[in-house]
């Protein structure tokens, strides 16, 4: 009897703990039970590692998007930041730098970007929508104005696949992503400097007054995000031979999206990366998911949006139903 | 007294108001003109009518990212309430609103009763709302022909104000009203200063919430009917990005996206700084990008001089040294801000003056030459062309358009263009029926008007600068599609946006091409590339998958043929062919490496360079009416035929010829 009590708690304790994710999960396996059915095709070795390899990008920068997002901060501008690290990986290759030398000047370039941007949001106090959002138009017109819409061609050889096979360098792309979100997932959780990011995130004068020093944490995310978002431009840009200049346009909503789909609350303090992961999972399969199905391009975004909406609403629903008068703490 | 009028520091947005105008009136020609300002506040209304409705949102501490989506729904449901189901103009353009209305309400339910994050709400239905316009009118259909009467609402001038102008007045006046004379406006403040405490006060906070979402559905659907009779045309990409230029408009008025804050005359003044940023830049013919820039500096800079002063009031104990504190870092930033206008405004200054006085003798023409997009690879490789006839005729040439796909854009210079007063304009047109008022405008005050690259309607310009007809591209993709299947097999298109018109023109040739000529050929699938390579190299890979007998990948927007080639290269499919629409630089790895077979394009430097020649001939009048041929400098003799400068045929890129072109 007691036995099966403490089951059940345990039970309820986990419900609660992956409350965000359940409604994105339910929404993945609903999706793909019915691609099992109506198009068996989309489960080939190659269309799913087609997959994995077109969203590592997106993950890598979803990872420092949970990581601001849990801060209770937004970043708008790293669409912009992906296209010029990008760009500069690409201009650095082509100075003769190896491939690697080259991503670490990205991430380098990538992690600036985003300093500017924590320090504006961190230190100046100014909300971080405003500033991000003023840096990714401003960046965006600056490349723009820059590099006059040319593409990087003539790359060295040894640029795209690192130099090495096709084969070899997926297996590198994969594994340093999932290293990525291993480490940023475990370090969030078990961590003093992860625990700091949800305790500022969750009430940023309180955890002034415990002792962590919330405008260095608000700081480090921004930073980080832009670092990730060099690693990412990298990783894209070894797949192709040549560089566009207008590259991530639009990615900012398509990392946001993944992120908050995957229950990380857009108030800071409540998320998780595992939440991540998933969302950056629903939001890869649902465009090609509906290509397998038959579905016309021309309602693929209604689709895409009704989707999404319903992830998230079930998920309000369901905690509204769950937990009454949880309004007040939510909207705060 | 300040802080009476301007709560949140407006003073600072009227300084840089101030000086936006002093500059632009000292650099840019007919700047400071009646007939100028009248026309920065008719291409304000649609913007101003979302940062209007956008205020109370953000002053409730929300955001509402679907404003510029719905300002797409509602256009493409009034265009085809009218066009398709011959509805009046009245009971289309209520419909269309009681759609802004619904739309509205639907986020407003989602926050106000569900409590969803208003960033989560707006964002899915950002993407809904557009998706729903795309679905519709399958992306493609534009309508256009609205009656005189309903265009004069965009178009006209009321006793010599633009008629519009009382749309945004009428929901300037009752905004203000709400926010600062209403029960409900201080309601709104109080439950953005604090939700709760607004709550126990007695307030009903959901309903007031639902309320602002509600009314800027309304104002968004508004917005939609006067971009609607402004352009002349309803298409399912109006209003994309307004989202963006209202909340900096609303932020930079002073309004904190924290909630609480925010007054109406701080957007409107928000609003006009904006938009005199971009009107004095066209003016003044500096680049577009330069907007981005410098509406990105101010917005961080007035914010930045903000905080800092809200940092010293909210410090006690010290007052009255962080006060003098304060003062000397607003004024420092004050006098940092001025000298970097001013030195600015300097070097632009000795720029612009250089040009008249070098030709003061003679009057130098001025060319003003629009792309679709500037970034885009195939405009700037046109533009090489166009500066090099420009240094041939010893002309000033302007190169401006918008940075991505935008009629509305197109009109806004073109309009600024006119007001500056330039010799000839030559537009490569994005939407026919928009761009041809106020082409036809720019040929009435006597400026020479060319088309290029697309075309408008006949009578808005002198002459079509014709490199290939929308016929002529189908039919010749077509054909080689079908040498290259031996007449008969499977194949898909990767297009560019959904929306684009030229690409969706040469869609329908090649579906009536493979009706009339090839019956054995077969399109299974056109897939959106938004005109990116990697998109287009991820739906190359789909289509692959999903449709095994495809043979064939007809790419028609530049940056996805080496999408669809780098796709082909890595999944190693040799039987699969990919040709299609593109520039020889960018793709001429893979079709050396044999995965792309053909790609077709005219000489994109020779139509730059035709362009600027034949502008200039044209304002110099040395092509008389009725000439039937026409003699373009280093191009030799070109065929005119009717209205239409012909340029040849287009241009078949191979293994053979692509080492032979540097473009």
């Amino acid at each position: 009897m007691k036995k099966g009590v403490r089951s059940q708690e345990s039970g309820v304790r986990i419900a609660e703990r992956f409350r965000g994710e359940i409604s994105v999960g339910v929404a993945i396996v609903g999706l793909l039970i019915v691609l099992a059915f109506l198009a068996p095709g989309f489960f080939t070795r190659e269309n799913l590692s087609d997959l994995v390899l077109a969203n590592m990008p997106v993950l890598i920068v979803a990872l420092g998007m949970t990581l601001v997002i849990l801060t209770g901060h937004i970043d708008i501008s790293v669409g912009t930041m992906f296209a010029i690290c990008c760009v500069a990986a690409g201009e650095f290759a082509k100075l003769g730098l190896p491939a690697w030398g080259a991503g670490l000047a990205a991430c380098f370039i990538g992690a600036t970007l985003g300093a500017i941007n924590g320090t504006l949001v961190a230190y100046v106090r100014i909300p971080s929508i405003v500033v991000t959002l003023a840096a990714m138009v401003a960046f965006r017109d600056a490349l723009r104005w820059i590099t006059q819409g040319a593409w990087v061609q003539d790359l060295p050889s040894n640029f795209q696949w690192l130099g090495t096979t096709q084969a070899a360098s997926n297996t590198i792309t994969f594994g340093i992503a999932v290293a990525l979100a291993i480490g940023i997932g475990w370090g969030l959780r078990n961590l003093p400097a992860g625990r700091s990011v949800y305790a500022t995130g969750s009430n940023a004068n309180a955890a002034r007054l415990v002792g962590i020093d919330s405008a260095l944490v608000t700081f480090s995310v921004f930073a980080i995000t832009g670092a990730l978002t060099g690693c990412a431009a990298l990783l894209n840009s070894i797949r192709f031979n040549q560089i566009p200049s207008n590259a991530g346009l639009g990615m900012e909503m398509k990392v946001i999206t993944a992120v908050v789909v995957g229950g990380t609350a857009i108030t800071g303090g409540r998320g998780s990366i595992q939440g991540t992961l998933l969302g950056v999972i629903l939001l890869g399969i649902i465009s090609p998911a509906l290509t397998f199905l038959g579905f016309s391009a021309y309602w693929e975004r209604a689709i895409q949006g009704l989707i999404i909406l319903c992830a998230v609403g079930f998920d309000a629903v369901r905690s509204r139903w769950g937990r009454a008068g949880d309004f007040v703490e939510r909207t705060a | 007294m300040i802080k009476r009028w301007f709560p949140n520091g407006e003073w600072m947005v009227i300084l840089a108001l101030l000086a936006e105008i002093g500059i632009f009136s000292g650099v840019a020609q007919n700047f400071l003109t009646t007939g100028n300002f009248l026309e920065v506040i008719r291409l304000s209304v649609e913007l101003g009518l979302l940062a209007l409705a956008l205020t109370p949102v953000i002053i409730t501490g929300g955001i509402d990212l679907s404003v510029g989506s719905m300002m797409g729904l509602a256009a493409v449901a009034f265009g085809s309430l009218v066009m398709d189901w011959h509805w009046s103009i009245f009971a289309a353009a209520v419909a269309a609103l009681l759609i802004g209305c619904a739309g509205g309400a639907l986020n407003g339910v989602l926050i106000a009763e569900f409590k969803i994050p208003p960033l989560i709400v707006t964002l899915g239905s950002f993407s809904a709302f557009r998706g729903i316009a795309e679905g519709i009118t399958h992306g493609a259909v534009n309508y256009s022909g609205f009656s005189k009467s309903f265009l004069f609402l965009g178009q006209g001038y009321v006793l010599g104000m633009p008629a519009q102008l009382p749309v945004l007045l009428i929901a300037l006046g009752g905004y203000a009203v709400l926010l600062h004379r209403s029960v409900i406006g201080r309601g709104l403040y109080a439950i953005g200063f604090a939700g709760n405490g607004a709550r126990y006060a007695g307030i009903s906070v959901a309903r007031r919430i639902g309320l602002v979402y509600f009314m800027s559905g309304l104002a968004a659907s508004v917005a939609a009917i006067v971009y609607v009779a402004h352009l002349g045309q309803a298409k399912s990409d109006a209003g994309t990005g307004y989202e963006l230029d209202a909340i900096t408009a609303v932020v930079l008025g002073g309004a904190s996206v924290a909630g609480g804050r925010g007054t109406i005359l701080g957007t409107v003044l928000g609003l006009f700084s904006i938009s005199i940023l971009q009107n004095g830049l066209h003016l003044a013919a500096l680049p577009s990008e330069l907007t981005g820039i410098l509406t990105g500096t101010v917005l961080v800079l007035t914010i930045a001089m903000d905080r800092v002063r809200a940092r010293s009031k909210t410090s006690g104990g010290e007052e009255a040294i962080e006060m003098k504190n304060s003062q000397v870092a607003i004024l420092c930033g004050a006098i940092l801000l001025g000298s970097l206008i001013t030195a600015g405004a300097n070097v632009w200054l000795v720029k612009s003056l250089k040009t008249p006085s070098a030709a003061s003798a003679t009057h130098t023409p001025v060319i003003a030459v629009m792309p679709k997009a500037k970034g885009d690879p195939y405009f700037v490789s046109c533009r090489i062309g166009a500066e090099e006839a420009a240094r041939e005729l010893g002309v000033e040439l302007i190169w401006d358009g918008p940075t991505g796909l935008d009629a509305a854009k197109q009109n806004e210079i073109v309009e600024s263009w006119i007001t500056r007063g330039v010799d000839a304009i030559a537009v490569a047109v994005e939407n026919q029926a928009g761009i041809s008022t106020v082409l036809r405008k720019a040929r009435q005050k006597g400026i020479h008007v060319l088309t290029w690259d697309a075309d408008a309607e006949p009578d808005a310009r002198e002459y079509f600068l014709n490199q290939a007809t929308p016929e002529g591209i189908g039919n010749a993709l077509t054909d080689e599609a079908a040498r290259l299947l031996g007449g008969k097999g499977d194949f898909a298109i990767i297009t560019g946006a959904l929306s684009a018109a030229n690409q969706n023109q040469w869609i329908a040739f090649i579906k009536k091409r493979v009706e009339e000529k090839h019956p054995g050929l077969k399109l299974v699938t056109i897939r959106p590339s938004d005109d990116d390579r990697d998109k287009a190299f991820s739906e190359t890979q789909t289509i692959l998958k999903v449709h095994p007998t495809v043979k064939l990948i007809m790419a028609i927007s530049a940056p996805a043929v080496p999408g669809a080639g780098e796709a082909m290269r890595q999944a190693g499919r040799k039987d699969v062919d990919v040709i299609g629409l593109s520039l020889p630089g960018i793709c001429k790895p893979y079709i050396l490496g044999g995965v792309v077979q053909t790609i077709f394009l005219w000489n994109t430097k020779n139509l730059g360079y035709l362009t600027v020649y034949a502008g200039t001939m044209l304002s110099e009048n040395k092509i008389p009416p009725g000439a039937t041929s026409f003699q373009a400098g280093r191009l030799g003799a070109l065929e005119i035929s009717g209205s239409q400068i012909i340029l040849g045929a287009p241009l078949l890129i191979d293994k053979k010829n692509i080492d032979k072109l540097d473009f």
